[in-house]
């Protein structure tokens, strides 16, 4: 094993490979470049052209840098991996000693069943270890259902008294959600942190293995100098062909640029915001985020604060590690088109915030560049979306103008430095285009071709190529309709706007995006590509078939967005050996029992339909051991007399008329009551029957006839 | 064969006041809430059912305006404070915090299911039971350790400042704010239109 030491990688030596890659860049931009504008300085230059350059420039540049953090992974993989890697400090058999760490699980209104199964996967891979005394875990919860909160707290009990977990795994209930995931984080290290030496911040839908947590503590220990060390997350249990489509693409691809991002990062990584370890005592130091200037949505509260700690953690000198090779981290991403674009609108608006500190002062180079690329991840669509715009412009201009004799048409040259070739000009910049944007997925097949162990792991030779010809037609479909999502979030994030939602029908089939919900997102893309394309076509023919790749992607989005959502073709593609990964051809273990675990808990009817909707609220005044559960955990306090009058004529009205027609506020109100809690049960169970309203009379004779054997909410 | 003796009630209790239906109500309420409890022991829950009763048939006639399910209710609450005062060292509690803690200690240790006669039997408390419940606690959290997380200014640069300065400005004015908006998108239009030519 080789043994890095941190002065093999000397300043002059990262300098060297920063140099090599800005400047590979910089190459490939610049000879792009050079083909745009000769493209367009045939006759003069305008200056609709000179604004088409400028774009390009930016535009091209972004993609340059994406092709040449592959390319640097590739040659990094092809030397058998750079031997400059966080993980090679410490020898994968090595018993290192660990110290305290916390993991903690923001969750905000998330499915409960999948929380708690996710963390008792967690828990039982840690014990298993045999190092479980080294770590607590934490459930902070922001949830503002009454039916979550509620559903939280009885499985936080039931999974504690399952796998003996008090004292191990907590539950804090956050009664105010101030600064949402970053504040809760925040409000978990003022409490407890000085407690821990790490932290692992999880995301609802995280799984890390114990190896993996008990791994990077202990390189935590090895690297006393580093702040934060992220993996990267597999994105697993994808059903819909859309998040099939994405989890192989992730497991194919992100070894060539995890392995590229390494290299010229170094100790000057990026923090993704979860599945990561993190030194707490400098970042309780450091990392408090501070209110942008100016209001939401595009100053005021950091909404995406992982980028900006990580560069806190470099401005104060803690080194912040990718350590891609650590296996054991996984994550679920979006299961559809729509879902992913919900995402997207919320990360937008952060990474757009990301504007503002690109010149902080202190901040290194590295984190202005992480925080660029968090920029242009999507400022680079309004500005792909406004190129395209223009081009159509100026060819509408060059069809009105007739040809100047005796001037060579790009149509039909291209010119490098005064030599000239019998081939379009566009064509080259296109194939050059094309180049850069597949090279690094045919480098990534070609590269797990050569590995027969990891091709058995996608399925086989045949059905590695065919997913992954499979997937890049998918993403060169979907690539304009994210374009079009992310440009309107841009322009609405800009123009200090939220974006509305139709809410997501999940109905009786479970089978994706409905076709209301995908005609209401996607007709403005259809119409649009409609428009455009039939607006080319008239103008001129050639230009129509050279848009045509955007224009499909536009005009079919509905149909590939419902087509992309059904679980059921998921499925399909599954058992035809299409978009297959290591982690669905070889689960882990955790991942295996994580499905079976769910896999029983979705098996239990859900609640009898007209107590579902307040059910939370029904098992915490009706249930005794629900009711105490809730009281005792509830945090003692003397409301006012107006606030006590105010919550008994509220219980009051409970009883009499049931929570039909109370508001989630007033729900959540009673329940962070514990007098009110105390006096709902006692009176609603000393009530005659006439006393109370029809809603509790049916909760009572439901509750405990529901099964022959009766039991309880916390078996439920 | 002999025949069988005759069927012989060991109590004659039997409520004077009230009707039929309150008190089959109110058998129903206390049953129902001992099933919340998770006593399924039938023989054990009707000795009960039976014993709760009888308290509140005994107030009833002092109270005969009351409803037997409401007595029949307070009986149950106060033989539970009694039962769990004598269970768990709960002496300081007050009466509702002590049924709370009681019933936490007794959820987290299965009492009911695994101690089946236990349940409101104050007269004969198995002492694995009580250690059990002595022993059930329920920690949310650790102790708390506070520290001072307090977010610092970031110089955001001296173009970003005056950018900020400048933005905070313009939403303090909504009217330049749509002036800028509208100037902004006639300049589009007139790029566009002269772009068109």
């Amino acid at each position: 094993m080789r043994v890095f030491k941190y002065d093999q990688m000397t300043q002059r030596r990262l300098n060297r490979r920063r140099f090599l890659f800005f400047s590979a860049i910089f190459g490939l931009t610049s000879l792009a470049t050079w083909f745009m504008a000769d493209l367009l300085w045939r006759e003069g230059i305008s200056g609709l052209e000179i604004v088409l350059l400028g774009l390009f420039v930016v535009l091209f540049a972004h993609i340059a840098a994406g092709f040449c953090t592959a390319l640097v992974g590739f040659y990094v993989l092809n030397r058998g991996g750079d031997n400059c890697r966080i993980s090679e400090t410490l020898s994968p058999n090595d018993d290192s000693p660990l110290a305290s760490t916390a993991i903690v699980m923001p969750v905000f209104n998330e499915d409960v069943s999948r929380v708690f199964e996710g963390l008792r996967v967690i828990f039982r891979s840690v014990q298993e270890t045999k190092k479980l005394e080294h770590f607590d875990f934490f459930i902070l919860s922001d949830s503002n259902r009454p039916n979550q909160w509620i559903q939280e707290e009885v499985a936080w009990v039931e999974l504690c008294k399952q796998v003996g977990g008090f004292g191990k795994i907590f539950y804090r209930k956050r009664r105010h959600q101030i600064n949402k995931k970053s504040g809760n984080v925040a409000d978990f290290l003022r409490r407890w942190g000085k407690n821990y030496r790490y932290m692992v911040v999880l995301d609802a839908d995280s799984i890390m293995t114990g190896r993996a947590l008990v791994r990077l503590t202990a390189l935590m220990e090895q690297n006393p100098q580093v702040g934060i060390i992220q993996t990267a997350p597999r994105i697993v249990h994808g059903e819909s062909l859309y998040a099939r489509l994405q989890s192989f693409a992730n497991r194919l691809y992100s070894p060539l640029f995890l392995a590229g991002l390494n290299y010229w990062q170094q100790h000057e990584g990026n923090y993704w915001g979860h599945n990561a370890i993190i030194r707490i005592q400098p970042f309780i130091d450091h990392c408090a985020l501070p209110d942008l200037p100016g209001s939401e949505p595009f100053g005021g509260r950091i909404l995406s604060h992982d980028f900006v700690e990580a560069a806190l953690m470099r401005r104060a000198g803690w080194g912040v590690w990718l350590a891609g090779e650590i296996e054991g981290s996984f994550e679920e991403g979006p299961p559809t088109l729509i879902e992913s674009a919900k995402r997207d609108r919320r990360w937008c608006q952060g990474n757009m915030q990301h504007a503002w500190l690109l010149t902080a002062r202190g901040f290194r180079p590295a984190n202005r560049f992480h925080l660029l690329m968090g920029v242009m991840a999507y400022a680079s669509s309004p500005l792909w979306l406004l190129f395209l715009a223009l081009s159509t412009i100026h060819v509408f201009g060059l069809v009105a103008q007739p040809p100047l004799a005796g001037v060579l048409r790009a149509q039909d040259m291209t010119s490098i430095f005064g030599f000239m070739i019998e081939v379009p000009e566009a064509l080259t910049l296109f194939f050059f285009t094309l180049l850069l944007l597949f090279l690094p997925k045919v480098v990534s097949v070609v590269l797990t071709l050569g590995n027969p162990e990891a091709v058995g792991r996608f399925g086989g030779r045949l059905r590695l190529v065919v997913s992954a010809i499979l997937e890049t037609a998918a993403s060169a479909l979907l690539a304009p309709v994210n374009m079009m999502f992310n440009a309107k979030f841009v322009l609405f994030t800009l123009l200090g706007q939220g974006v509305g939602w139709v809410t997501q029908q999940r109905g009786a089939d479970d089978d994706g995006s409905d076709w209301r919900e995908a005609i209401i997102t996607h007709g403005g893309q259809t119409a649009f590509g409609v428009i455009w394309g039939l607006s080319s076509y008239i103008i001129s023919p050639p230009f129509f078939w050279w848009l045509s790749p955007v224009l499909a992607g536009l005009v079919f989005s509905i149909p590939i967005s419902i087509f992309l959502s059904k679980a059921s073709f998921g499925r399909r593609a599954r058992e035809l050996g299409v978009f297959l990964t290591p982690e669905e051809t070889h689960p882990p273990y955790e991942l295996k029992r994580l499905q079976q675990n769910l896999a029983e808990c979705y098996r239990h009817l859900p609640p009898f339909e007209p107590l579902r909707a307040n059910y939370g609220l029904m098992q915490a005044v009706l249930d005794p051991y629900v009711n105490a559960m809730h009281v005792a955990l509830l945090r003692q306090r003397r409301p006012s007399d107006e606030a006590r009058e105010w919550f008994g004529l509220l219980r009051r009205r409970l009883l009499a008329e049931g929570p039909g027609k109370f508001t989630s506020k007033e729900t959540m109100a009673l329940l962070l009551d514990a007098e009110s809690m105390i006096w709902l049960h006692r009176e609603l169970w000393s009530s005659p029957s006439d006393a109370i309203a029809e809603w509790w009379r049916l909760a009572i004779r439901q509750y405990n006839v529901l099964t022959s054997a009766p039991t309880t909410a916390l078996y439920r | 064969m002999s025949a069988p003796a005759l069927v012989t009630f060991s109590g004659e209790f039997r409520p004077s006041t009230g009707s039929m239906e309150a008190w089959n109500a109110a058998y129903v309420r206390v049953e129902d809430y001992l099933r919340a409890h998770r006593v399924h022991n039938r023989l054990h829950q009707s000795r009960l059912i039976q014993e709760i009763l009888e308290r509140a048939a005994r107030r009833h006639l002092a109270q005969p305006e009351s409803d037997p399910t409401t007595l029949a209710a307070e009986e149950t609450e106060a033989l539970m404070d009694a039962w769990f005062g004598a269970v768990l060292s709960s002496e300081n509690l007050p009466p509702e915090r002590r049924a709370i803690e009681g019933r936490v200690a007794l959820m987290l240790c299965d009492g009911s299911e695994k101690w089946p006669y236990a349940f409101l039997d104050d007269k004969n408390i198995p002492a694995d039971f009580r250690a059990a419940v002595e022993a059930s606690s329920m920690q949310a959290g650790p102790d708390m350790v506070v520290s001072s997380m307090v977010p610092r200014p970031i110089d955001l640069g001296p173009i970003t400042e005056a950018a900020g300065d400048t933005l905070e400005r313009f939403e303090q004015w909504p009217i330049l704010r749509t002036l800028l908006l509208w100037l902004v998108f006639a300049g589009a239009l007139a790029g566009i239109f002269y772009a068109t030519r």
